[in-house]
């Protein structure tokens, strides 16, 4: 498991040193003068001059990849440029707000993902299996934006039972904060996660330590609940794992229509200003996110079924 | 070290009702009645299209800086609220112009900095003016100072500015907007000079409380304030960049104040939500069509003109401004010196001249490039301009760009025609100051060069004569409009609603002065 685990990291750590890379080169392909944007019309061109310099956008690349990654060696991630602040300052504020939002929104959808996945497994071909399965699928085909602005709409101005902007203070007020986004960037993944344990529980409730388990007169909730859902849940992790980034991006729009702070809203801003150390100190963030949650998802499933590790 | 997990006794019926439990627990406080409204218990929410970058006016990147700088600094001069341009006393106790370059001044004596930094006396606004115009400061607000040489302090309280030449918008950029905000010398010193989020010394009516970055800037009233105390306890002011957001947190009470789209505007009209009021003002933005004099296909003047005159403003403006704003005359808004009644070039297509300029001009097959930013008004302003022009035979391609790309046009040799839209500040000389040959390679993405035009930008801003201003800025545009590389469409607008509690204090293009916001 040890060997597992350091193979599985060491492939983390290469993944996010390419994808930071990339991300380097592609942001600087992009046309448009960052210190003109970033200091606008009126400024002199000894000040554009010193920023340039500064920002070591007057190097060649090659040479700004290994300035960034010498800095990134001492743990710095830069200087905001609009703001004179640290980097590492501004993307850790943010982060917080953008995991409380993952997290809110994978717990309420695997939750109920889970218990309706499951419920139609363990009733198959019925009336409840079909009604589940139209629930499934519509919450998939939902587009999350659609659902952010209905819900903002129902909710929070017809309704008045939650907040539509901002994050929220103390416990109860961000938790209060978090409903809305969480529910409209977590619907999709509900009729997601609960086609995929349908499935996965199908194909399990086949096997034969089920039939074993039957055999010796365990009941039959216990059979489904205890020694099938167990084994169904694992894709379910792994499903989780890779899905922080896709929700990372969801978190985008979703800071965007509810007026949230987050990291997700702080890489869109700073692209569009060309604030390169913002972005890149957003992305390595982000990107370390997913990797890192994608190898523990992977773990996880080491750990909890031993096949798949000898696989790997 | 070891780490020992231990199970938790809590079995799958316990976990349901427990997780059951903690969800009712957690919904009904919350969601059901929890909420407190805006504009309840003297706080003040407002919208702001995005958030707090520089508390160091030396580094303040507009308005949306301007709008905390100026309640919680405070300047000689401010802008009055209302529908006219003009200015007020601040911290001047008196303010006079002595004669074209100097400018004498007395402070108040009831002001004082925060955090112990004392009095403001006539040093702080020497530093605080000569600091922007100083090299080793490198601000980027230098220019709105213009020729501002030094200021001579005469007593505690007195002072002269002194200019090098005469500069009239001394009295409608520098003085009232973001270079004329007055920090405390001592307390700038005592930080080596350098001011980043934080403030170091404040003296305005309200001190900032509290910044979240990207979620909230808070101010509360000062405590130590001698002028006439603001009408709110607190103020919040929330970074929203998205209207359409902006607008449900107000339908949704969360929200006191905001700018609303102009795609809105016709629904507000018909009534705003919660008894709130709907205010139309002008903006002195100016959106125009450009073309690249120095581009082969646009050379002859004749084609140029026949451009101008197959435009028709009135429906591009209807289908990308839902018809919620007016045709421009040129690139100075109504209200300021210089506003032509009308332009040359009638705002209104006519399309049997245009066809005839395009047969002067002998020119056949013409199609030609449109750069547009890739925002939905601009692209739906380029698809009118495109069939409008397909009626005289000329083809338009229409490229969408990115705003980073977009803006660095200056380096396109290929720019053609391009849609393009400038903020500025409520005086002449900025708008006329991206047209010169100066900034031909820069900001004069036309090519446009006039040594008329030139003379004029040079020689206006140092009148203190507004007849005369006002004439030399018209004669201006026409010279910009003759040369045929502009199609003046819109100077937009600004249309805020506010909630019924609120009375909103905003300038003649509809910024808040949110100091000056009052109680119903």
């Amino acid at each position: 498991m040890l060997l597992y685990a350091t193979r599985r990291f060491g492939l983390a750590l290469l993944i996010l040193i390419v994808a930071v890379t990339v991300m380097f080169l592609m942001i600087r392909a992009v046309p448009g003068d960052p210190v003109q944007i970033m200091l606008g019309p009126r400024a002199t061109p000894e000040l554009q001059a010193r920023l340039t310099a500064e920002l070591a956008l007057d190097q060649p690349i090659w040479k700004q990849l290994l300035i960034f990654y010498g800095n990134l060696m001492q743990g710095d991630l830069g200087i905001d440029v609009f703001s004179g602040r640290s980097v590492t300052e501004i993307v850790f504020q943010q982060l917080p707000h953008t995991l409380w939002l993952i997290l809110g929104s994978i717990t309420w959808s695997a939750t109920l993902g889970i218990a309706l996945g499951a419920y139609a497994a363990a009733h198959p071909n019925t009336l409840i299996d079909r009604i589940t399965a139209a629930i499934s699928v519509s919450f998939v085909a939902a587009p999350a934006f659609v659902v952010a602005l209905l819900s903002l709409l129902i909710f929070a101005v017809h309704l008045q039972w939650f907040p539509a902007i901002g994050a929220g203070e103390g416990f109860w007020g961000r938790l209060n904060h978090l409903v809305l986004p969480a529910f409209a960037i977590g619907l999709s993944w509900v009729g997601y996660i609960a086609r995929l344990v349908r499935a996965s529980m199908l194909e399990v409730m086949g096997e034969s330590h089920i039939r074993t388990a039957r055999a010796f007169g365990i009941h039959e909730r216990r059979v489904v609940m205890v020694y099938a859902l167990r084994i169904a849940i694992l894709p379910v992790v792994t499903v989780i794992g890779v899905g922080m980034g896709f929700l990372l991006s969801s978190a985008v729009f979703a800071e965007i229509v509810f007026a949230r702070p987050g990291l997700g809203k702080l890489v869109i801003d700073s692209i569009t200003t060309r604030n390169y150390p913002i972005v890149m100190g957003s992305v390595l963030i982000s990107t370390g996110l997913f990797v890192v949650s994608t190898a523990l998802a992977d773990l996880i499933n080491a750990w909890l079924d031993p096949r798949a590790r000898n696989a790997n | 070290m070891k780490i020992e997990w231990t199970k938790t006794a809590v079995g799958r019926r316990g976990f349901l009702k427990g997780a059951t439990a903690l969800g009712a627990a957690a919904a009904l406080p919350m969601g059901l009645g929890g909420r407190a409204m805006a504009a309840e218990g003297g706080t003040l929410r407002v919208r702001s299209y995005g958030d707090m970058q520089s508390i160091d006016p030396a580094f303040s990147k507009g308005v949306i800086d301007e709008e905390i700088h100026a309640s919680i600094y405070n300047k000689l001069i401010q802008y009055k609220p209302g529908r006219e341009w003009d200015w007020q006393m601040d911290a001047a106790a008196m303010i006079e112009q002595g004669d074209e370059t100097h400018i004498n001044f007395a402070l108040r004596d009831d002001i004082g900095f925060t955090n112990g930094f004392g009095a403001m006396t006539a040093e702080d606004v020497k530093f605080s003016f000569e600091r922007i115009v100083d090299e080793a400061t490198d601000s980027p607000n230098k220019p709105d100072m213009g020729p501002l040489s030094h200021v001579e302090v005469t007593s505690e309280r007195e002072g002269t500015i002194v200019l090098k030449e005469p500069f009239a918008p001394l009295w409608s950029i520098a003085l009232p907007y973001i270079t004329g905000n007055i920090v405390s010398k001592k307390a700038w010193e005592a930080a080596s000079g350098k001011a980043t989020t934080d403030p170091l010394a404040e003296s305005g009516p309200y001190l900032r409380d509290s910044w979240s970055p990207k979620e909230k800037t808070v101010l509360k009233r000062n405590p130590d304030w001698k002028g006439e105390a603001p009408a709110w306890d607190t103020i919040e002011i929330l970074p929203i960049d998205d209207e359409n957001t902006a607008e449900i947190a107000f339908e949704a009470g969360e929200l006191d104040f905001t700018r609303v789209s102009l795609g809105s505007v016709e629904r507000y009209r018909a009534g705003v939500p919660n008894g709130g009021t709907l205010l139309e003002y002008p903006s002195l933005y100016y959106a125009w069509l450009g073309m690249n004099l120095d581009h082969p296909k646009l050379q002859n003047k004749k084609l140029r003109q026949a451009i101008q005159h197959a435009i028709d403003v009135p429906s591009v403006l209807e289908a990308a401004y839902f018809g919620a704003v007016e045709p421009s005359t040129g690139i100075i808004a109504p209200g300021l010196a210089g506003h032509r009644p009308q332009s040359l070039v009638p705002p209104q297509a006519d399309f049997a001249k245009a066809a005839e300029l395009l047969a002067e001009s002998g020119e056949t097959n013409v199609t030609v490039k449109l750069d547009t930013l890739n925002k939905t008004t601009f692209t739906t302003a380029a698809q009118v301009i495109q069939a409008t022009l397909a009626q005289i035979g000329i083809t338009v391609e229409v490229n969408v760009l990115e705003s980073g790309a977009f803006w660095a046009s200056a380096d396109n040799e290929d720019l053609q025609l391009v849609l393009n839209r400038y903020s500025m500040t409520p005086d002449p000389y900025y708008a006329t100051s991206w047209f010169t040959t100066e900034q031909v390679g820069h900001w004069n993405w036309e090519q446009f060069s006039n040594d008329e035009f030139d003379k004029i930008h040079a020689e206006a801003s140092q009148l203190t004569d507004l007849a005369k201003r006002d004439e030399m800025y018209r004669r201006a545009q026409d010279l910009m409009e003759e040369s045929g590389a502009y199609r003046f469409l819109t100077h937009e607008a600004t249309p805020v609603i506010h909630s019924a509690g609120v009375v909103p204090a905003l300038r003649p293009d509809g910024l808040a002065l949110l100091r000056y916001f009052g109680k119903a």
